[in-house]
């Protein structure tokens, strides 16, 4: 198993800034949320009879050993196991593109991927693409243009936008419509994309 | 404090409600105000965490020792459970337990029709068991070990025959059942008069009549439905995927008959509502009961097919327009006629407004029949009602149009209205005219002929336009609290929640104007029972218009109490004083100033010396009352051009023009992503969505993204927003309208106008799939056929 | 879905030993797992494919022709400079499958022994003529993405875009099972209900499809494939057509016509190829041979539309790939 934060004690504590925001509101903290961000790796023991296999999974440069069960998708391994949640779960068969991950390099539906199936391979999330804290520049240009409305197609198409960009540098609109239409958007932003995409591209090229 | 009792409009129900008129409300902002950040295009705030992939929505929530949750939903569309044995379930290994009617407390759902868990079962989808193990798989791998007995009942799935005397009786007893009432919500329909129709159509010289089918469209939220519950002691957090988390909270205190105060609803990030998650679900009350129960968190999440089976849609209707107008244009005489199917529990699916109230017409008549039928049950669905009617009502205006041969622009000019006529009340501000103009300019539809040329053999061009009208007042209840810190910086406590609309940026933007502070100095909190003040639901673009007004007046509130601050360290008088871009200064002559921060510091530390006795500044403020002598609506009008391919029925829409008027425009940048996404979900309206029933079996069989058709990158036309600020001062104080729902309403009218336009025939239904195009030209050109032949016979 | 074991056959004989009627073979997965989720399936066993690279080939000369490995992806196919040069209309097929993502997963093999994308099949719920059941739903329902053509008790479409594409170049498939290795005219692979109801081909549950091959077109040789669908994205095909032309001047020499969406095999048209050969192209001879193509067209219910949209498309593609303007 990959090393993991301990939770602080076993009373509850806040792991995400915006919940810290969320106390400091003003009103009494009445009610204290439990801890977010721990994946479900403690119930591993307690289930029994299916069956088990131990895999091995590259994502965003870092090793992870893991007993998976042959169905699990890489999409579960990635939200439930490894608490990557930027990679969304739409439609779980291939028809939205909100679980787009990097293949070595190529987009694919991690919804359609047996996480047995995705060893042997270089895996990246949107987690991956601001790892340093720093926003990428697909990501900037995404909201200064404001490519994003509800959020949730938004890391599938952040991903298949730098996978077009790293093989095409250059795109014209329809390059990417053509690269983008694997991913669904139902607040319609298309629009917005096409622009945050032409942009970054620039801000990419020149630097 | 003076109370009122207030007109409050949500997705076309009006309530009338109490509230509090309050006594120091800033003054609107004048139309020609300099504005330092209202107006302008902020990116959204919460940007970088959507674009990060560190936005928790609540499918996102894991936590430690979290149980998962799965349904056992009705296979048919109406039947009796006879025997129900879970045992099977329960004996899985990793499955914790199986709720169903026999183990869960009697509470009452679908307004006293129905229970959390009821033994008839009206649609395909309906919930008969929950399985809690301890992973989802392991819950979904118990499902079809429950072992169910049922009796079948007869079923119907479309409202015409519902309304069939021989028709089954979905609910029995009670007045939908009587005779002439057959699965009518109520027993009648709802009947509007104004004028004599009758002899509006005497006066005409052309009436037409046609009738217009809409499917049943689902939300399709790319978020499905969810929530994860749990409790320590007898506090209970839930977070939920949904519009309204102070009305969660208060629907989950009534019943599971906590306090209010015990429980905490969080939703800072929802994929996606469009009015389907706008009141607690079976689930989140099923979660609770269960994580209280075996004492860990419980998370459940719909899948795709569960989403779509039951959880609300847009109603399928039959619409009968009938209309008539003068020589010259002048409309005499308009009534409708609509069947709606509510489903299988009471909802609306009224769809008159647009008819009743967009152009001036002195006689009009409507008769609404909201029909049950063996289906999930209807909710509201960005713009309920509007974007049917519209659709129908704007091509009976173009039918017209070419029967006396009038432009379809001018001949909407030719019927503008300047009051609100159901109401009998001015409006507060109309920007249609403004829309029609500037949007007809932008789109060259005054030229568009010379466009038509550009036909090539079987593809031909069409162009056409709809108008759209929306009740966007807003309204009470709506709190905010804003407090600002000893450096300077503040924070802004909203109820209602950001559900992709930009509200938290928005809501920030009104507060830095009031404040004078620059926007990067305030942070704003949505969406979370905990540390917001109430608010109401987000949906029925009522959140800017309610929220905004309340967030101004915590800021000015602060404000007042800056000043006063200033004044003192400044020894001027307070009322002298005012600030811009961070800094307080001296109206009287500006170039005395002190930076904001500076004045805040004596706020430091919280031990003060003489007289000061706060460590930070905090205002209150809530929406009062609306105006009661004006009606405020937003407005818009969109054209379309279109190309079809009179080979294959291929319809590609080139190009949308959408003008809209909301009000004052807070911020040009997210007002045009709110338009574009109406435009796409309107396309998708008219072009592709259609929730598809198997007659054999009562069971939707496109309940996936894929036979669900939303549109993709590559059916979208080249979008343009035309944005009209009008800052309305009597709508409220910061003179806003709300912008969520309009930019749907016109897109599917224009667009069937444009394919009419382009193909010479009408396809007077929903979607205009090729299949359909393809039949209409058919009848068209038998139809075409016909007088020919008469005049050989 | 139920769980299962996950086995690698870096061979195809090691492959043929371990499937059996309770394994599936799995290439790029993209059918599969939606088979496997929806519970139209569950197998015991998953026979990985991928771990036999030796399938994963493209090869191209002037004197044999294209040579496709099962497990060359949509992707590869798509973008290959050489099918892009000596087979347009397969590059132009591919272009419009499904996604980008799914292309980039997806398989020739696996494309051409997906299952049906009826929607009543798809639904584990109703248990319909295919899955052993009672009825077919589509015979009193919903059935405007139906067959048009060759249906009997069943009325799926074979939703490969793919094999119309590559049975209209002529292409041969050859498969391997525990008696050896067959090769046979793609055309012959897939067959209708009337044959076998429970299969769209000849393939048993222990065989595994190893290679296509196509010839080298003949001089004067253009493709065009058109296809109808509700959206630009995703969407199978309402109707498609692959028309190959080896064209002599106006003259056609030879004609290849295939239509998908319209019959539960990808469906040759061998009248309307007789109408064209030795033909001068003509906006009439097209109408001529589309005609021929649609003969005996018996539409159901709700699609009738697609007798006019098909002849529409089949005469459309002729006149294209003769560069004739109709
Ligand atoms: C949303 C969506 C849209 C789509 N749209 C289109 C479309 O427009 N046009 C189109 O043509 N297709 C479309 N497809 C289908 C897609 O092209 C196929 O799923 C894909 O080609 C299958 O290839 P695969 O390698 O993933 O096969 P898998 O899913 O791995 O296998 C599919 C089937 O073939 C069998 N199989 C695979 N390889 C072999 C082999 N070598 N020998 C024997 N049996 C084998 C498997 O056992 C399985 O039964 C769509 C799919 C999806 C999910
Ligand atoms: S067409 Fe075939 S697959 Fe579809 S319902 Fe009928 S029998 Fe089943
Ligand atoms: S969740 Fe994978 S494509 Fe939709
Ligand atoms: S932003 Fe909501 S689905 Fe794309």
């Amino acid at each position: 198993m990959p090393a993991r934060r301990k939770p602080t004690s076993s009373s509850f504590s806040f792991t995400r800034r915006r919940f810290l925001q969320g106390v400091a509101a003003g009103t009494a903290a009445a009610v204290v949320a439990p801890e977010l961000g721990r994946a479900q790796l403690q119930i591993d023991e307690e289930i029994s009879g299916q069956p088990r296999v131990a895999i091995r999974l590259r994502v965003n440069g870092r090793s992870y050993r893991l007993s998976v069960e042959p169905r699990w998708t890489l999409l579960d391994v990635l939200r439930n196991r490894l608490d990557l949640t930027g990679t969304k779960r739409v439609c779980d068969r291939g028809e939205c593109g909100a679980c787009t991950v990097l293949r070595d390099g190529k987009p694919v539906y991690s919804c359609l991927t047996l996480a047995v199936d995705a060893q042997d391979s270089d895996l990246e999330t949107i987690e991956g693409l601001s790892a340093d804290g720093r926003l990428h520049p697909l990501q900037e240009a995404f909201v200064r243009h404001d490519a994003l409305q509800c959020g949730f197609c938004t890391p599938g198409m952040v991903m298949a936008s730098k996978a077009l960009l790293d093989r095409n540098p250059q795109p014209s609109l329809d390059d990417i419509k053509e690269g983008l239409c694997g991913n669904l958007c139902k607040c319609g932003t298309y629009t917005k994309i096409f622009r945050a995409v032409q942009d970054a591209a620039q801000t990419l090229r020149r630097s | 404090m003076a109370k009122v009792l207030t007109r409050v409009e949500l997705n076309g129900v009006v309530n009338d409600v109490w509230v509090e008129v309050p006594e120091n409300e800033p003054a609107a902002w004048p139309k020609q105000a300099e504005l330092a950040v209202l107006g302008k295009p902020l990116p959204r705030v919460d940007g970088p965490d959507k674009v990060s992939g560190r936005a928790k929505y609540t499918h996102d929530v894991n936590l430690s020792h979290m149980l998962w949750m799965k349904f056992f939903r009705s296979p048919y569309p109406h039947a009796r459970i006879t025997s129900l044995d879970t045992s099977r379930a329960e004996a899985l290994p990793g499955v914790k337990r199986v709720y169903t009617y026999e183990n869960t407390p009697d509470i009452s759902w679908y307004a006293n029709r129905s229970k959390l868990f009821d033994t008839t079962l009206r649609f395909v989808g309906d919930e008969v068991a929950a399985v809690v193990a301890v992973d989802e798989h392991i819950a979904a791998d118990a499902l079809p070990l429950i072992d169910v007995e049922y009796e079948e009942m007869p079923y119907v799935l479309d409202a015409e025959t519902a309304l069939s005397p021989d028709a089954p009786a979905i609910h029995e007893g009670g007045p939908q059942d009587a005779p002439g009432a057959r699965n009518l919500q109520g027993g009648r329909p709802s009947l509007y008069t104004r004028g004599d129709v009758e002899k509006g159509f005497a006066e005409a010289d052309f009436v037409i009549e046609h009738t217009f089918r809409s499917p049943c469209q689902v939300h399709a939220c790319l978020e499905t439905h969810c929530s994860v519950a749990a409790w320590q002691g007898d506090k209970l957090t839930v977070w939920d995927s949904t519009q309204a988390v102070h009305p969660v909270r208060e629907s989950l205190a009534q019943i599971l008959n906590i306090p209010i105060a015990n429980i905490r609803v969080i939703c800072l990030y929802s994929g996606g509502g469009f009015g389907s998650k706008l009141w607690i679900n079976k689930y989140t009350v099923l979660a609770a009961l269960a994580a209280r129960d075996l004492g860990r968190p419980v998370k459940v999440t719909l899948d795709r097919e569960e989403d779509a089976l039951a959880m609300g849609n847009r109603p399928a209707n039959v619409m009968t327009i009938r209309a008539g107008c003068k020589r010259d244009g002048t409309l005499t005489a308009l009534t409708l006629k609509n069947i709606g199917s509510v489903g299988a529990y009471n909802a609306g699916a009224g769809v008159g407004t647009p008819l009743r109230e967009v152009y001036r017409c002195p006689n009009v008549s409507t008769e609404e029949s909201n029909v049950y039928i063996n289906a999930d049950v209807a909710r509201p669905h960005r713009a309920p009602g509007h974007v049917q009617g519209t659709w129908g009502l704007e091509q009976v205006l173009d039918i017209l149009a070419e029967k006396c041969g009038l432009d379809p622009l001018d001949f909407r000019l030719r019927n503008y209205s300047d009051t609100d006529q159901v109401r009998n009340l001015p409006y507060s501000t109309k920007g249609l005219r403004e829309a029609y103009e500037k949007g007809a300019e932008k789109f060259g539809w005054r030229d568009r002929t010379a466009r038509q040329a550009l036909s090539r053999g079987p593809k031909k061009r069409g162009f056409g336009l709809a108008t759209q009208i929306w009740g966007g007042a807003g309204g009470p209840p709506g709190y905010a609290v804003v407090n600002l810190y000893s450096d300077g910086t503040a924070a802004v406590f909203s109820g209602g929640q950001d559900i992709g609309s930009a509200t938290r940026t928005s809501m920030l933007q009104v507060a830095a104007e009031e404040l004078g502070l620059p926007a990067d100095k305030l942070s704003i909190v949505m969406g979370d029972t905990q540390g917001t003040p109430y608010g109401f639901v987000s949906g029925g673009s009522r959140t800017t218009p309610s929220q905004a007004p309340a967030v101004r007046m915590a800021a000015a509130e602060v404000k007042g109490q800056l000043l006063e601050l200033a004044g003192k360290q400044m020894n001027l008088p307070a009322q002298r004083l005012s600030t811009r871009e961070g800094y307080v200064f001296d109206t009287q002559n500006p170039s005395t100033r002190k930076p904001i921060a500076e004045v805040t510091k004596e706020l430091q530390f919280g031990f003060g010396t003489g007289d000061r006795v706060q460590n930070m500044l905090i205002g209150k403020g809530w929406r009062g009352p609306n105006p009661a002598d004006v009606s405020v609506n937003s407005w818009g009008a969109q054209f379309a051009e279109v190309e079809v391919d009179i080979e294959t029925g291929e319809i590609r829409v080139l190009r949308i023009v959408a003008a809209h008027e909301a009000g004052r425009l807070v911020n040009p940048l997210t007002a045009s992503s709110q338009i574009e996404g109406g435009v796409i979900q309107g396309l998708g309206f008219a072009l592709f969505e259609e929730r598809v029933l198997n007659n054999a079996s009562g069971r939707m069989v496109n309940a996936n993204l894929h036979d669900y058709k939303i549109p993709t990158m590559k059916d979208i036309p080249e979008i343009e927003s035309v944005l009209i600020d009008l800052p309305d001062a009597r709508a409220n104080s910061v003179g806003v309208k709300g912008l969520g729902e309009p930019p749907i309403i016109p897109t599917p009218g224009a667009i069937a106008n444009a394919v009419a336009d382009a193909l010479g025939v009408r396809v007077f239904e929903t979607p205009m799939t090729p299949q359909r195009v393809l039949e209409a030209l058919e009848k068209g050109l038998v139809l075409r056929a016909q007088p020919e032949e008469g005049r050989r016979a | 879905m139920r769980n299962f074991e996950f086995v690698n056959a870096p061979t195809t004989e090691r492959a043929i030993e371990l499937l059996g009627p309770q394994a599936k073979l799995i290439a790029g997965g993209t059918d599969l797992l939606d088979e496997l989720k929806e519970g139209l399936i569950a197998p015991e066993r998953l026979v990985n494919l991928k771990a036999n690279r030796a399938l994963k080939y493209l090869r191209f000369s002037p004197s044999e022709g294209l040579r496709l490995g099962a497990l060359t992806t949509l992707s590869e196919l798509e973008t290959d400079r050489t099918v892009r040069e000596h087979y347009p209309m397969l590059a132009a097929a591919v272009r419009v499958i499904a996604s980008p993502q799914i292309r980039n997963m997806a398989t020739v093999g696996g494309n051409l022994c997906q299952r049906p994308r009826c929607w009543y099949y798809r639904n584990d719920a109703l248990h319909c003529t295919r899955k052993g059941g009672p009825i077919c739903y589509a015979v009193s329902g919903e059935n405007q993405y139906h067959a048009i053509l060759g249906g009997h008790l069943c009325f799926i479409v074979h939703p490969s875009d793919l094999a119309p594409a590559l049975m209209a170049y002529d292409a041969r498939i050859s498969y391997a099972g525990p008696g050896g290795r067959k090769t046979l005219p793609l055309g012959e692979f897939f067959v209708g209900p009337a044959v076998n109801i429970t299969r769209e081909n000849l393939l048993q549950p222990n065989e595994v499809v190893e290679e296509i091959s196509l010839p080298t077109p003949a001089a004067g040789t253009r493709g065009v494939y058109l296809k109808v669908r509700d959206r630009n994205t995703w969407d199978f095909a309402t109707l498609s057509v692959a028309a190959v032309l080896e064209m002599d001047g106006a003259t056609c020499r030879r004609a290849r016509i295939v239509l998908g969406a319209v019959a539960p095999v990808p469906w040759p048209a061998p009248d309307a190829d007789k109408v064209l050969t030795g033909a001068r192209i003509t906006p009439e001879v097209a109408r001529r041979a589309a005609d021929a193509a649609l003969r005996g067209a018996r539409p159901m219910s709700h699609n009738a539309h697609k007798v006019p949209l098909a002849k529409n498309l089949v005469r459309r593609a002729i006149l294209k790939a003769a560069g004739v303007s109709p």
